[in-house]
């Protein structure tokens, strides 16, 4: 009955974890050195790089840029030493204004993109032409003789607002929040490298220094950000 | 040249008045002489419409609020509150400053979208001539129904989307997928779509789909890609030859 009991609680976890299977984060480079900003404190290697506002134009369908900064962070445990990852580690601080930030969940930061995507204006603007053909008559106003030929038309149509917003349904949090999710950095115990991204909620200003502190057994690594 | 008597453009020469002199006799000259400017009228409606759009989009860009001076005095401001952050070094700043140079635009107010709505064009005559349709329209019978379920990809042993899946629709985003060779063949979650020259721009629910590339000798391209409502997303697939095949050869 026993052997049942664990058989059975075995099958559920492998469902359970092929249900939850998919891709998570990047690739781990071939070292932190290939990364911008890199270090090793305690034998593990820290790899930073902070995405530009064009690479996470590019790197993400989600409009990232409007709430956050993004940057991927590859961890590269110790040998025989296996590493708790999680991103409340991480903090970025901001100089000039000075702020400072813990990462944003990805369902938080679609929420905000969401929110964004929908307070946005529309502006559409249709020219329109047209050709047609006159006959010869009599205007039924004026009385007086027309002629028959082609007309021509021409004139633009303006509209402002209306319609839904692109990125702006709840169907659209719910893909924004499988994109950030599935590409953020995996969390829990790793002795393997991961890599991926990690959003701070903050507004990227012009001559911002940036500062990222990770804690790392109770020490404080700063890595200063180009 | 007839252009009637008294037609005030009656000086005008070259072929765009030739054209005209169609026109039968006895048409008042005051008509000539609109029916002549109203291609400039076109003309002008067009330039002025555009000339809308560039202001409009000008002014958007202008929009974008940029406090130079209130940044530099939270600077001196936190100069003075933060002397420990004066460890980055000084060319570290000044990259800083140029990666982040054009990163100004970000925040979580609304942003101005101005796009180019549909151009009409063109003229239409229709004149039908011949007996009554005799079916109905199209989901008429209970059996149009059974027969599209059967179309589905799920549905079949060799999944597949039926034609006309991809077609634009009002909550849908674009997938503009360019593909090496371009006979390459399309799936989308696993079932065929298509080949890809027929495939250009497909339009699909907001979801994330796993997308395959593939030809005979050549590598498989995947892509897990997310589509949002309104959006348009690029895809260039470019599928190298099969190393396999060539060690074959």
């Amino acid at each position: 009955m026993k052997w049942r009991i664990s058989f059975a609680a075995a099958l559920l976890l492998c469902v359970a974890s092929l249900a939850t299977a998919g891709p998570k984060g990047t690739v781990p480079r071939a070292g932190a050195d290939r990364y911008t900003t890199h270090t090793i404190r305690d034998g593990v290697g820290i790899g930073i790089v902070l995405l530009s506002p064009e690479k996470a134009r590019k790197e993400f369908v989600s409009d990232v840029n409007r709430c956050c900064v993004v940057a991927e962070i590859a961890l590269y445990p110790a040998k025989d030493k296996p590493l708790d990852v999680s991103i409340n580690d991480f903090v970025l601080r901001v100089r000039n204004p000075e702020a400072s930030a813990k990462p944003a969940s990805a369902k938080v930061v679609a929420a905000r993109l969401q929110k964004n995507a929908a307070s946005d204006r529309d502006i559409t603007v249709s020219p329109t032409a047209g050709v047609g053909y006159e006959s010869a008559g009599y205007d039924p106003v004026t009385g007086t003789r027309t002629g028959s030929g082609v007309t021509r038309s021409a004139g633009v149509m303006v509209g402002i607002g209306g319609g839904p917003k692109p990125a702006s349904t709840d169907k659209d949090r719910a893909v924004m929040e499988t994109e950030l999710s599935e590409k953020a950095l995996p969390e829990g115990m790793t002795s393997t490298p991961v890599a991926g991204y990690v959003y701070f909620p903050v507004a990227r200003k012009k001559n911002a220094s940036l500062q990222l502190q990770y804690t790392l057994n109770g020490n404080t690594v700063v890595l200063s950000l180009p | 040249m007839n252009t009637g008597p008294g037609t005030k453009d009656g000086n005008r020469q070259g072929p765009k008045f030739s054209a005209e002199a169609t026109f039968p006799a006895g048409v008042e000259s005051e008509r000539m002489g609109v029916s002549m400017r109203n291609p400039a009228l076109c003309l002008a409606t067009l330039f002025l419409s555009s000339a809308l759009c560039l202001t409009l989009r000008a002014q958007t860009n202008e929009s974008t609020p940029q406090p130079a001076n209130q940044s530099r005095s939270d600077a001196s401001a936190s100069q003075q509150q933060s002397p420990e952050l004066d460890s980055a070094k000084p060319s570290d700043q000044a990259e800083g400053k140029k990666s982040l140079k054009e990163s100004e635009d970000s925040g979580d107010k609304g942003k101005t979208h101005l796009r180019l709505g549909t151009v009409w064009l063109g003229a239409a005559y229709s004149h039908y001539h011949g007996p009554y349709y005799p079916y109905g329209p199209y989901g008429f019978y209970p059996g149009d129904w059974v027969y599209a379920s059967l179309w589905h990809p799920i549905w079949s042993p060799y999944p597949y989307y039926p034609a006309g899946y991809f077609d634009h629709n009002d909550g849908r985003g674009e997938i503009r997928l360019t593909a090496d060779p371009k006979m390459a063949e399309v799936y989308i979650d696993g079932a065929y779509a298509g080949t890809a020259d027929r495939l250009k721009s497909m339009w699909l629910d907001p979801g994330a789909y796993d997308l395959t590339v593939s030809a005979s000798d050549r590598e498989s391209f995947h892509q897990r890609v997310y589509v949002l409502s309104g959006k348009s997303l690029k895809i260039t697939a470019k599928l190298n030859a099969d190393s396999s095949s060539k060690e074959k050869l």
